[in-house]
């Protein structure tokens, strides 16, 4: 009997056609910045964020619903992706005093970013 | 101090003699009015009470003693925290996600929500006010070592300090780090160390005296 | 700029990096009141009702006065009656007539106070 260890991976992604928004744009490594857009309104990406540039440790799943269009009932439907975007606290804050290596992570809706 | 009245007043306003205070009142007569079109049933708001009252820091911290006895738990905690706990049986009654940040020897982790205050109640129980309220959600963003100093805790510059911000569909639990001294602990004297404070990040586990 | 274009794109609620006093470390043990809250909260999310991001926008939608002297649940509780109102599900004649209804209900009992 064959041992399962010896059995190749099996990788149908040749095969496959994905559908439009099902490929994350970002993947881990990237570095991306922040749109500058001012929402009337709701908005869950925090001011201090705006412009500025990091690099995405992660993307989340499973794909979920733009938090900013939940805010006004879309519960289901027309799913992205959420990117855990890592930061440099001197990027962020101007006169930062504490370590270099000081950091935040935040998700940020695939909405929000563009490739540097 | 401008935000003062956020919790120097009583919460329950008792207004004449016998009644009920003004919100409380909303409360009961937009459930009942909810109730009454069918929209959900009253047993459903006394399970979720009961739901609430059952998730404390007692099941986070049995869930970093487990860790840290069960290197191959840790492993799928931090691959996928929501995956982990429900796999002991802690069920989370949201959409959310959870990420678990370990604290090592380089990084020490803390968490935020500047917007409002999202927190990992599924595994941790309600957050505390001062978690909610102005003075921690704004500055542990961008001083995030005063923040830690004014609760005790002082990390060594040569040492990272990352703070995490929910802003959206992922929360986030800190794995502190075992102390030194508790080799011969048991999985329950370990879980008897971690607080809710060193869950949130703004505090560490202080080393212990070795048992015999 | 005009004076008032800051309000407009600062949400009053989005106070990351902006200056604060020190932190005073209050808690409090949820008044009965607050937990039914919450518990409703929980239960209008699941049904999808209100779902928790359209609570958050609700509480904004308060305006920064209110948001500063209501306390936590006492913001959720009035933007629950607000976004009611707004999905057509009650009508804010409707809740007022029933909270007179309890309130009296409560005041001819002998001992009130919530549980």
């Amino acid at each position: 009997m064959t041992d399962a260890s010896s059995i190749p991976a099996l990788d149908l992604r040749a095969l496959v056609v994905l559908a439009i928004g099902e490929k994350p744009d970002f993947s881990e490594g990237d570095k991306v910045r922040v749109l500058t857009r001012s929402p009337i309104g709701h908005y869950r990406v925090p001011l201090y964020l705006r412009g500025k540039t990091g690099v995405v440790q992660a993307v989340i799943h499973p794909m979920a619903v733009d938090n900013e269009e939940e805010a006004y009932g879309r519960n289901a439907g027309s799913k992205g992706f959420y990117y855990r975007v890592a930061f440099a606290m001197a990027e962020v804050w101007p006169g930062y005093i504490g370590s270099t290596n000081d950091g935040l992570r935040i998700e940020v809706f695939q909405t929000w970013l563009e490739r540097v | 101090m401008p935000n003062a009245h956020e919790h120097d007043h009583p919460h329950t306003e008792i207004g004449q003699e016998g009644a009920l205070g003004y919100y409380d009142l909303m409360t009961r007569a937009v459930t009942e009015l909810l109730i009454h079109k069918g929209l959900f049933e009253a047993g459903e708001i006394r399970r979720q009470i009961e739901v609430l009252d059952s998730r404390t820091p007692a099941l986070g911290a049995k869930i970093v003693a487990r860790a840290w006895v069960d290197p191959a738990f840790k492993a799928r905690l931090l691959a996928n925290g929501r995956a982990a706990c429900e796999e002991l049986g802690i069920t989370f009654y949201d959409d959310t996600q959870l990420i678990v940040l370990e604290n090592t020897a380089q990084r020490h982790n803390l968490i935020v929500c500047t917007l409002c205050s999202c927190y990992p109640r599924p595994v941790l129980g309600l957050p505390p006010d001062w978690y909610k309220l102005k003075p921690y959600r704004a500055r542990a963003i961008s001083e995030p070592r005063a923040v830690l100093a004014e609760f005790g805790t002082i990390i060594p510059d040569n040492m990272e300090v990352v703070v995490n911000d929910s802003t959206a569909i992922v929360r986030f639990l800190v794995l502190p780090r075992r102390p030194a001294g508790t080799d011969r602990f048991s999985e329950a004297q370990l879980a008897d160390l971690v607080t809710r404070d060193t869950m949130i990040g703004v505090a560490v586990i202080s080393d212990q005296e070795p048992r015999p | 700029m005009t004076q008032t274009e800051h309000l407009v794109k600062r949400m009053a609620n989005d106070i990351g990096g902006l200056p604060a006093d020190p932190i005073v470390r209050s808690e409090h043990e949820l008044e009965p009141w607050e937990k039914r809250c919450h518990a409703l909260a929980d239960v209008l999310d699941f049904h999808k009702i209100i779902n928790t991001e359209e609570k958050r926008r609700g509480v904004e939608a308060l305006g920064s006065e209110m948001v500063g002297k209501l306390s936590y649940y006492e913001r959720w509780i009035v933007a629950f009656a607000n976004l009611l109102y707004q999905k057509q599900i009650l009508h804010p004649t409707d809740l007022a007539l029933k909270m007179d209804e309890v309130a009296a209900r409560f005041s001819s009992e002998p001992t009130a106070s919530g549980s």
